[in-house]
């Protein structure tokens, strides 16, 4: 007894339909899945990067904030330096207007420079030329004047010539300018 | 009427289903969130790259103005630098003076940024002139040196004898780096 004339053809589960969509199907999934990874992989990235900017912004913090350092520190130099210079040429034209302003007539033997006064030796031929040669200009200078005299070998006077600038004025002379 | 589908159909129109609902589920629940998560961190990121670009444009700035003051006051930032030498100091002033000698060197003050030095002197002078001549060359040493009151000076015979103080301004390196910067 014979049932059929033809060999049974093989049945599969994956016709070529069912191929066709899982073709479609891995194609989309694929795709889907390899977005998504490839937005885990830029926020993972920028996250990253966001982590190296913030140490550069600190080192660049640091750095700047030591160049500022730098800076204000070389600014206080340059001042201190150009108060030292100008202390010193100041310096330098006081002695120079010290010696102009002793006449040809008095001869200085000593001459104490101080902070807020001067102190001056010397000999006169008389007391006239020293009050007017001398003790005048001493005078519109300094705030307080002495003088004292001895008798020099030579008939002349020994003087000795002590004057002060006094501070106090000097400071309520300023606050009135500035009031 | 009965409506004729095959088995195989079905199985098909249940994956096309499952397919569907998955695709929607993922793209609801994980790629949207994180397509979003995406666009604030870019936003972040191009905000923070900003920041640093002007942070780096202010670093340059103040980078640039540093070299030019160095550049500019290059004797000063050395000279503060420098420590002073006694025979060197003679040695390159000894002309303005018919004698100079220089007592030994004193600290007065330390403060975190400048040391004083102090120094007494003696010298002998011709004239004013060379006094003069001697705070000129003061003010071009290789030294920040500044001359104090009192000064006193004193005939004897030809000459002018002259006792002053000095101080001599040096930067505190242990607190600066001004130095290694400056090299």
């Amino acid at each position: 007894m014979k049932y059929s004339y033809i060999i049974p053809r093989k049945k599969s589960v994956f016709t070529a339909e069912i191929q066709l969509l899982l073709t479609f199907f891995s194609i989309t999934l694929g795709m889907l899945f390899i977005t998504y990874l490839f937005l885990l992989f830029k926020d993972y990235s920028f996250l990253s990067d966001m982590d190296d900017i913030e140490v550069v912004q600190s080192e660049l913090n640091i750095n700047i904030e030591d160049m500022q350092e730098q800076i204000t520190f070389i600014e206080k130099e340059n001042l201190l330096a150009q108060k030292v210079q100008t202390q010193n040429t100041v310096l330098k034209d006081s002695i120079a207007n010290l010696f102009d302003l002793v006449p040809q007539r008095i001869t200085l033997s000593e001459a104490k420079l101080l902070e807020n006064g001067l102190v001056l030796y010397g000999v006169t031929p008389n007391k006239d030329v020293y009050n007017f040669m001398l003790q005048a200009p001493l005078r519109s200078i300094f705030h307080r004047t002495y003088s004292s005299f001895h008798p020099a070998e030579n008939g002349w006077l020994r003087f000795v010539s002590t004057n002060y600038i006094d501070e106090e004025i000097n400071l309520s002379q300023e606050i009135d300018s500035e009031n | 009427m009965k409506i004729n589908i095959s088995r195989q159909h079905i199985y098909l129109l249940w994956m096309l289903t499952f397919f569907l609902i998955f695709v929607l589920l993922f793209a609801f629940a994980v790629l949207i969130p994180e397509g979003k998560e995406y666009r604030k961190d870019r936003t972040e990121f191009k905000k923070e790259s900003k920041e640093l670009r002007r942070y780096q444009n202010f670093h340059d700035d103040v980078e640039f103005r540093l070299k030019e003051l160095q550049s500019e006051n290059r004797n000063i930032i050395t000279a503060f630098d420098a420590t002073f030498d006694p025979y060197r100091f003679q040695k390159q002033h000894r002309n303005y003076f018919s004698a100079l000698t220089l007592s030994a060197l004193s600290k007065v003050s330390d403060d975190d940024e400048f040391i004083v030095y102090e120094v007494n002197t003696t010298s002998e002078i011709s004239s004013p002139k060379s006094f003069y001549e001697f705070l000129d060359a003061v003010n071009k040493s290789d030294w920040i040196i500044s001359v104090e009151f009192p000064i006193n000076f004193k005939r004897d015979g030809e000459m002018i004898k002259s006792s002053f103080t000095m101080k001599v301004y040096s930067a505190n390196n242990d607190s600066n780096s001004t130095k290694k910067v400056a090299e």
